[in-house]
């Protein structure tokens, strides 16, 4: 995995316990789901980027992610549903666009936009957790604190090294195919992908069988747990962390009440 | 007592018929040093997973005799119980790291074993010291080299305390100077006296300095010898090479110069032995010795019907029939030049990888193209072959340019490391087809037939490509790079990470087709292979052409090998200035000493 950027002072997001970064905010993202309205999306993507910009480590990627990304994200959806929404169901009275005998309501971009804040603000919630867990200490943490099997978790471990391995081979993958000559066009673009995968899963099966062996010829399962030198543990500030969170986010809903009841 | 003892074993995998090996014996004491030696076939490979028990609890298979690790039965004993016992290092280094760093990866075995915290850092410490890598704990295995990695997979087998190393082919995925660095380390390792070895290895010019004992098994897998390295080797060497095992190369080049008079007596094994043999005695009577460049000027071949009797064999016991006729207007248009590269500057990202490359091929050459790592022999070979495509009338083949031409494959085939990359469709004549997919149905089917029968794929017509034998998979994707016509052959490291047998066998296609006229262009770190078989070879240094020329040549010039980052091949550091016998000075080839056929 990539090595911890020198720069900027240990955060403190990512002191804290995978578990209690990626559960908490759930509750909220699962009902961000069913809100219509503009200013509750709003108010939880700043929630969730005050979180970030304060408690994350910025390097280049979190700046791309919560500068270019999510408003692209953004943006793509609003136009994209305003065009989509079916004009017969919405009000006429503001008209932003007319090309001959097509107009594009300001209801529907409102309805655009609507959508787009409300999936950017569950993306963002999510990488709360995402831009501050590196994929080993969420596979610790769930071997420690939920007791799956580490012989699960550690195996997921492992997995991570297979993906840049994965990379690298489609890579080769495709120049291979390209030296082999190619139809062009869209069609034939999909059967290429479907080409590069009996290549790829052949290897990745291959792959996986010999780091089996590997992880069996070094013991790996002898006993029913491990030494474990990584302790991911869960703290007093996890705690405090969980309910500052949920407390804060059934605070945002009852002020904006989204669901007019 | 010993550490392992292996009793009449006897090992069949799921699905196969016979047992290989088939009787194996041979005990390990503690810090001793045993080298497995057997043909291709034998079941070398098979033999080291049982010896920690992953054959049969992981891998299934029938188990007959027994093997006993330090009193423990390992067909009956759980393989973590076994692991404290022998430690295994396998072929792949990338195929057995499993964190995220140096130190995660060594400590991984010791907190399998449920060792306190404490305890598992002493262990990885120590493991991490021996194999020169406790500077490196913090760093990602990625961040090393592939002979980095493999060290750290020693570390690891090191730091679970077994005093019984396994390690089968520990050498076959790296580079040469990944090669030097493995056995440095475990050149430490033995020398510390506290582990014994137990090796698998093609690669003996360099093993074969710090072992103590070596058994044989012959072509069914039955322990022939087992005994002193030194004693049996200079006893039954003649007896062994027949039989297919490999010997050390001063070792085969010491067996032809006895037939060609020299006394050579005790039998050397490594190449300061030669040397110093040859040294110690006067010139034998008949020196006359075919030198490397003079023997290779040949008359250029026309590809075509020419070789029908001398191509009967290959190395490879598959026959390999001549490419049928081409067509004649083809063959009235053999160019001058196969491939002409002229002024190829290349970048990849911001970096210049080659510049101002200039070199010609010609017709029915064999280009070896060497070079450290990051020369860049893999660009240079992309852009000559259209993978990735190079400036425009920087590279011709076949007199069109490589950046514009539409019917590339037609000129020049590439052929990637792994096969299984190239193969597009599901049965072996489709694949075949499809590089013929432009020409009519008729047509096209009499070529694929043709192919299948030279390349001894005409049983398998039908069979998915992905469930072909190794063999058979690389036979396959030459084929398909050969198929739509190409007269030029352009191959990317193609014995890299592939054990001696099926090197050998594609070595001998390649001759082969080389000798009927295919012009063939290849990548490589393996010295020895293309000293053997190109007849001329292009150096690179950092993107240059530092050398161009005759094999036997380059290869002459021991300061332009060393300022590239190469090794000099093993015949070489033996036969490079010898005093009293400059006959045999810059010979590199097996082939071009005295003695005939070896």
């Amino acid at each position: 995995m990539t090595a911890v950027p020198a720069a900027g002072p240990a955060r403190f997001l990512h002191g804290l316990n995978p578990l209690a970064k990626l559960l908490t905010p759930l509750p909220a993202m699962l009902l961000l789901i069913f809100v219509r309205d503009l200013a509750t999306p709003l108010a939880f993507l700043v929630l969730a980027y005050a979180l970030l910009l304060a408690g994350a480590r910025i390097t280049a990627r979190t700046l791309v992610m919560l500068l270019v990304v999510v408003p692209a994200l953004v943006a793509i959806m609003t136009v994209g549903f305003a065009l989509w929404t079916d004009p017969a169901g919405i009000a006429h009275d503001v008209v932003v666009l007319r090309i001959g005998d097509w107009t594009l309501y300001g209801a529907a971009v409102l309805i655009g936009l609507a959508t787009g804040l409300r999936l950017a603000s569950i993306v963002a919630l999510a990488l709360i957790a995402g831009l501050t867990t590196t994929g080993q200490d969420l596979a610790r943490s769930l071997v420690q604190q939920l007791r799956v099997p580490y012989r699960v978790g550690y195996t997921a471990i492992a997995a991570f090294r297979f993906v840049p391995r994965f990379r690298r081979e489609l890579e080769v993958i495709r120049q291979a195919h390209r030296v082999r000559g190619q139809a062009r066009g869209p069609l034939a673009a999909l059967g290429r992908g479907f080409g590069y995968t009996v290549p790829l899963l052949a290897g990745a099966i291959r792959h996986a069988e010999r780091v089996a062996l590997a992880m069996d010829a070094r013991a790996f399962g002898a006993y029913p747990d491990r030494t474990e030198r990584h302790e991911v543990p869960f703290r007093t500030r996890d705690t405090v962390f969980i309910v500052l969170l949920l407390a804060a986010s059934a605070a945002l809903f009852a002020v904006f009440w989204p669901w007019g009841l | 007592m010993s550490l392992l003892q292996v009793q009449d074993l006897a090992v069949r995998h799921d699905g196969e018929i016979v047992f290989a090996p088939a009787c194996a014996s041979f005990t390990v004491s503690p810090g001793e040093v045993v080298l497995l030696l057997g043909p291709s076939g034998s079941g070398k490979s098979t033999l080291a997973l049982t010896l920690n028990g992953l054959i049969p609890h992981d891998v299934e298979a029938e188990v007959r005799g027994s093997v006993t690790v330090g009193g423990m039965d390992a067909a009956s004993t759980p393989v973590a119980r076994l692991a404290t016992r022998v430690g295994m290092v396998f072929q792949d280094p990338d195929a057995q790291l499993v964190t995220g760093t140096v130190l995660d990866e060594v400590a991984f075995g010791p907190e399998n074993l449920r060792r306190p915290v404490s305890e598992v850092l002493a262990r990885s410490e120590d493991a991490l010291r021996r194999v020169g890598l406790w500077e490196r704990r913090d760093d990602s295995p990625d961040a090393l080299s592939g002979g980095g990695r493999q060290r750290l997979a020693i570390a690891a087998a090191l730091a679970l305390g077994s005093p019984l190393l396994v390690l089968d082919e520990p050498t076959a995925n790296l580079d040469p100077h990944g090669v030097d660095e493995v056995y440095a380390t475990l050149a430490e390792i033995v020398a510390a006296g506290d582990r014994a070895v137990v090796l698998v290895e093609h690669n003996l010019d360099q093993a074969i300095g710090f072992v103590d004992r070596v058994v044989v098994m012959d072509a069914v897998g039955r322990t022939i010898a087992e005994g002193p390295a030194a004693d049996i080797l200079r006893a039954r060497a003649a007896e062994l090479h027949e039989l297919g095992v490999w010997l050390p190369t001063a070792t085969l080049a010491a067996l032809r110069l006895r037939r060609a008079g020299y006394a050579l007596d005790p039998l050397p094994l490594t190449p300061e032995e030669l040397r110093s043999a040859l040294e110690g005695e006067p010139p034998a009577v008949p020196p006359v010795v075919e030198r490397g460049p003079k023997a290779r000027v040949e008359t250029p071949r026309h590809p075509g019907f020419d070789s029908v009797t001398s191509l009967a064999r290959g190395a490879t016991g598959v026959d390999i029939p001549p490419l049928a006729p081409r067509a004649p207007e083809a063959r009235d248009e053999t160019p001058e030049v196969a491939v002409a590269v002229r002024h190829l500057t290349l970048r990849r990202g911001k970096a210049e990888v080659l510049h101002d490359v200039r070199l010609d091929i010609h017709p029915g050459e064999f280009v070896a193209v060497v070079g450290a790592n990051g020369a860049g022999k893999t660009s240079l070979l992309h852009a000559i072959a259209g993978v990735v495509r190079p400036p425009r009338g920087t590279v011709s083949v076949g007199g069109a340019d490589v950046a514009r031409a539409r019917d590339l494959t037609n000129r020049i085939g590439f052929v990637f490391q792994n096969p299984e990359h190239q193969f597009v469709t599901h049965t072996v004549r489709d694949e075949l087809a499809y590089g013929l997919r432009h020409l009519p149905a008729d047509e096209a089917d009499v070529r694929v037939d043709d192919v299948l029968h030279r390349f001894g794929l005409a049983d398998r017509a039908d069979v998915h490509p992905f469930l072909l034998s190794g063999g058979q998979k690389r036979r396959l994707s030459v084929g398909t790079a050969l198929v739509a016509g190409a007269p030029v052959l352009a191959l990317d490291e193609p014995t890299f990470g592939q054990d001696r047998a099926r090197a050998d066998e594609l070595l001998g296609l390649l001759t082969d087709l080389n000798r009927d006229g295919t012009t063939v262009i290849v990548v490589t770190h393996d010295m020895q292979l293309v000293a053997e078989h190109a007849s001329r070879t292009i150096l690179l240094d950092d993107g240059r052409v530092l050398a161009d020329g005759p094999t036997s040549a380059v290869f002459a010039d021991d300061e332009l090998i060393a300022r590239a980052g190469l090794r000099p091949p093993p015949l070489r550091a033996a036969l490079g200035g010898l005093a009293r016998h400059p006959e045999l000075d810059g010979v590199v080839r097996l082939a071009d000493l005295p003695g005939g056929r070896a």
